[in-house]
C-alpha cells in the first residue's frame, strides 16, 4: 500500500521535471511545423538569434515567419488549451457534474454575440474592437446565467447546495441557447455571405491574427488561473462529496465557488476574445487527466494546464497543415480528435 | 465539546422546517435522535453541523456562538456524516478519508506524518484498513457508510454528528459501529431509526414536526404512550437483561 502510495508519488514527481520539456519540445514543434516549410536549422537560429542575439544569417522574411508569426502563436495556442482545460477541471469540481464545461457557462456563446455584433451589425462604432466586444459579450452572458441560476435555485437560503450546481447547468444551457439565438440573428439580418464566412470561421477557433501584442495578456490569465487553482487546490478536492460536504469540512463554499467561478470566467472570457470558441478542450483534457493521475487537484490541475497547452499547440499544428492551402477552423481539429477521445475513454472506464 | 441549543428555528424556502428547539447536550455525552421520517432530524442535524442557518435562535458551542465561528475553526470541532452523500469520481478509500484532514492543511502548510497517523487510525477504528487502497465506486453501501465516519473521525472532531449512520449496515456492522461510537470519548449526536438501538444512547431527544417534543434517558422517553403518539405504532417494553428497555412491535395504530 505505501509503496503503491511512494511509487505513485515518484512517478508524478518525475513527470513534473519531463513538464517543461514536453511543454517546451511542443512549442517548438508548433513553430518549426507549417504550410511554409523551413528548414529545422533556420527555425533554432532565429529564435537563438532573437532569445540572445546569436547573430546568425538568416533570410528576413523566413525570420519573420518564424519569430512574428508562429511562436507568438503556439504561446498563445498553449496558453488558451491551459486556461480551457482548467477552467473544465474548476467547473466540473465545483457543480459536481461531469459534463460542465467552459461553454456550458454561457462563455463562448456570449463571446460569439459580442464579436458578431461588433463586426457586423457595427456597434461600437469602430472604436470597440472585436475582442472586447467578445470579452465583454462573454462576461454579461455570464452574468446572466448566475443571476438565472441565482434565480432559480431560490438565492442561496435552503442551503441546498447541491441544487444550486443543478440550476447553474440548467440556467447556462437556457443562456447558450439564448446568445447563440442572438448570434445567427445577427448574422442573418446583416451579414453578407463573405462576412457571414469569417464569422464562422470565428467561432469555431481562429488563431491566425495572433501577434506578439495579444500573448502577454493570455499567458497572464493563463499563469494568473495556474496558480489560484494550485492554491485551492484542497478546497477543489474537497467538493469530492458534494458542496454540503465541502462545507462541513470547513470551505466557505459560497466564497471559493463565487471566485474560482468568476475567475475562470474572465480568464476563458479573454482567451476566447483573442481566439474565438475552441471546443472540447475543457471537456476532454479533464477527464482524461483523472485517468492518468487521479482526481486529487494537485496533481489534476498541473496535468491537466500541460495537456490542454499540448493538445491545443498539436491541434493548430495540424489544422495548418491537415488540407494543404487551407487553414481549418482550429475548433473543428478539437473537435475531430476530442469526440473519440472522450469516446474512448468513457468506454475504458466502463470496463475497468 | 458541550452544545447548546436555544429557540432554534429554521425554514428552506418559507417552508418551516423546525420550530423552537431547545436542547442541551454536556460533553462527552452520545445523544440519540429520534422521530418519524420527515420530522426534522436531518435539519436539525445540518443546523448543528453549521450547514445551515437558523432564522432565529442560537446555537451554542462550548458557549461560543456557532454562526459567527469561521468554517474552518468549526470543522476542526464538529464532523458531520451527511445521511447520504456519494460521489463519481475514482477516488481511493484512504484519498477519501484523508479529505478530513482539510481543516488542519493550507495552500502553504502541506500533509505531514500527523495527517497519515490520523488517516491510518480512522482507517483502523472502522476496520476499513483492509480497504486503504480500494476504489470508492466498487465498495458497497456499508463500506462506504463506514469510510464516511472515518472521514469524519480524521478530523479529530470534539463533536461527532451522525445522520442515521447504521442504513445499509448488516447487523454484525450495525452494532460493532454502535459500540464503536459509544467507545469515543467525544460528544455524539446520532440520529437513530432503530428504537432499541437508541435505547443504548445516554440520553436522547424526540423529534416531531419540527419540535423536540421529549428529552431525557431512554427509559423515560421511550414509553408506550409516546410510541404510540410520535411513532403511532403499539409497542410493548420489555425490560433487556442489561436493564434498559426493550422493545416489541406488534402493529401499526
Ligand atoms: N429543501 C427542502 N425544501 C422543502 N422541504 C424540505 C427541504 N428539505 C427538507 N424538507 C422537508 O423538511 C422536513 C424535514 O426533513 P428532514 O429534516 O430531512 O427529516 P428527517 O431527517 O427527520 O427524515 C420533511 O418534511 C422534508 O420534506
Ligand atoms: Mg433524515
Amino acid at each position: 500500500m505505501t509503496v503503491a502510495l511512494a511509487s505513485g508519488r515518484v512517478a508524478v514527481g518525475r513527470g513534473l521535471w519531463l513538464a517543461p520539456l514536453l511543454l517546451g519540445a511542443t512549442i517548438l514543434a508548433g513553430t518549426a511545423i507549417g504550410e511554409t516549410r523551413l528548414p529545422f536549422t533556420v527555425v533554432l537560429r532565429t529564435l537563438a538569434n532573437h532569445l540572445w542575439g546569436a547573430g546568425y544569417p538568416v533570410d528576413g522574411i523566413e525570420a519573420g515567419i518564424i519569430w512574428s508569426y508562429r511562436l507568438p502563436r503556439a504561446i498563445v495556442a498553449a496558453c488558451c488549451g491551459a486556461g480551457l482545460a482548467l477552467t473544465g477541471v474548476v467547473l466540473q469540481a465545483l457543480l459536481r457534474n461531469p459534463l460542465a464545461d467552459p461553454y456550458l457557462m454561457g462563455l463562448s456563446a456570449g463571446a460569439s454575440t459580442g464579436a458578431v455584433l461588433v463586426a457586423v451589425a457595427g456597434i461600437g462604432g469602430g472604436v470597440v474592437s472585436m475582442s472586447l466586444g467578445a470579452l465583454c459579450g462573454a462576461l454579461l452572458a455570464f452574468g446572466c446565467v448566475v443571476l438565472l441560476a441565482h434565480a432559480v435555485s431560490g438565492g442561496t437560503g435552503g442551503g441546498r447546495a447541491t441544487q444550486a450546481a443543478a440550476a447553474i447547468i440548467l440556467a447556462g444551457i437556457a443562456g447558450s441557447q439564448m446568445f447563440n439565438a442572438l448570434t445567427a440573428f445577427t448574422i442573418a439580418r446583416s451579414a453578407n455571405a463573405e462576412q457571414a464566412r469569417g464569422i464562422m470561421f470565428w467561432l469555431m477557433g481562429n488563431l491566425s491574427g495572433i501577434r506578439w501584442e495579444d500573448v502577454g495578456a493570455c499567458l497572464l490569465v493563463s499563469l494568473a488561473g495556474i496558480a489560484l487553482c494550485l492554491w485551492h487546490r484542497r478546497g477543489l478536492d474537497a467538493f469530492t462529496f458534494g458542496a454540503d460536504g465541502a462545507a462541513a469540512l470547513g470551505i466557505n463554499v459560497p466564497a471559493l465557488r463565487g471566485s474560482l467561478i468568476t475567475a475562470t470566467a474572465i480568464m476563458v472570457g479573454v482567451l476566447v476574445s483573442k481566439v474565438g470558441a475552441i471546443g472540447f478542450v475543457g471537456l476532454v483534457v479533464p477527464h482524461a487527466m483523472r485517468f492518468l493521475v487521479g482526481t486529487r487537484h494537485d496533481r489534476l490541475v498541473p496535468a491537466s494546464a500541460l495537456a490542454g497547452a499540448v493538445f491545443l499547440v498539436a491541434a493548430d499544428v495540424i489544422s495548418r497543415i491537415l488540407v494543404p492551402g487551407q487553414v481549418l477552423p482550429i475548433g473543428v481539429v478539437t473537435a475531430l480528435v476530442g469526440a473519440p477521445a472522450f469516446a474512448l475513454i468513457l468506454i475504458r472506464g466502463a470496463r475497468r | 465539546m458541550k452544545i447548546e441549543v436555544r429557540m432554534l428555528s429554521a425554514r428552506v424556502h418559507r417552508t418551516p422546517l423546525l420550530k423552537d428547539i431547545s436542547a442541551c447536550v454536556e460533553s462527552g455525552e452520545f445523544f440519540g435522535l429520534i422521530g418519524p421520517n420527515g420530522s426534522g432530524k436531518s435539519t436539525l442535524m445540518r443546523c448543528l453541523a453549521g450547514l445551515q442557518r437558523p432564522v432565529s435562535g442560537r446555537i451554542l458551542a462550548d458557549g461560543a456562538d456557532l454562526s459567527t465561528m469561521p468554517a474552518r475553526s468549526r470543522a476542526r470541532r464538529i464532523a458531520f456524516v451527511e445521511q447520504q452523500a456519494d460521489t463519481t469520481d475514482r477516488l481511493s478509500v484512504r484519498d477519501a478519508v484523508a479529505l478530513g484532514r482539510t481543516p488542519y492543511l493550507s495552500p502553504l502548510r502541506g500533509w505531514g506524518a500527523d495527517d497519515d497517523a490520523a488517516v491510518t487510525g480512522a482507517l483502523r477504528a472502522v476496520e476499513m484498513t483492509a480497504f486503504a487502497d480500494r476504489l470508492w465506486h466498487t465498495l458497497s453501501g456499508g463500506e462506504r457508510q463506514r469510510v464516511h465516519i472515518a472521514r469524519a473521525l480524521a478530523q479529530d472532531p470534539d463533536l461527532l454528528l451522525l445522520d442515521e449512520p447504521t442504513n445499509h449496515l448488516d447487523i454484525r456492522h450495525q452494532l460493532s459501529l454502535l459500540a464503536l461510537v459509544r467507545a469515543l470519548p467525544i460528544t455524539r449526536v446520532v440520529a437513530l431509526h432503530d428504537l432499541n438501538q437508541a435505547a443504548a444512547c445516554d440520553r436522547i431527544g424526540v423529534v416531531l414536526g419540527g419540535r423536540l417534543v421529549a428529552t431525557g434517558c431512554p427509559h423515560e422517553v421511550l414509553t408506550e404512550t409516546l410510541l404510540a403518539d410520535v411513532f403511532g405504532v403499539a409497542a410493548l417494553r420489555h425490560p433487556a437483561p442489561d436493564g434498559s428497555p426493550q422493545l416489541h412491535f406488534s402493529h401499526a395504530l
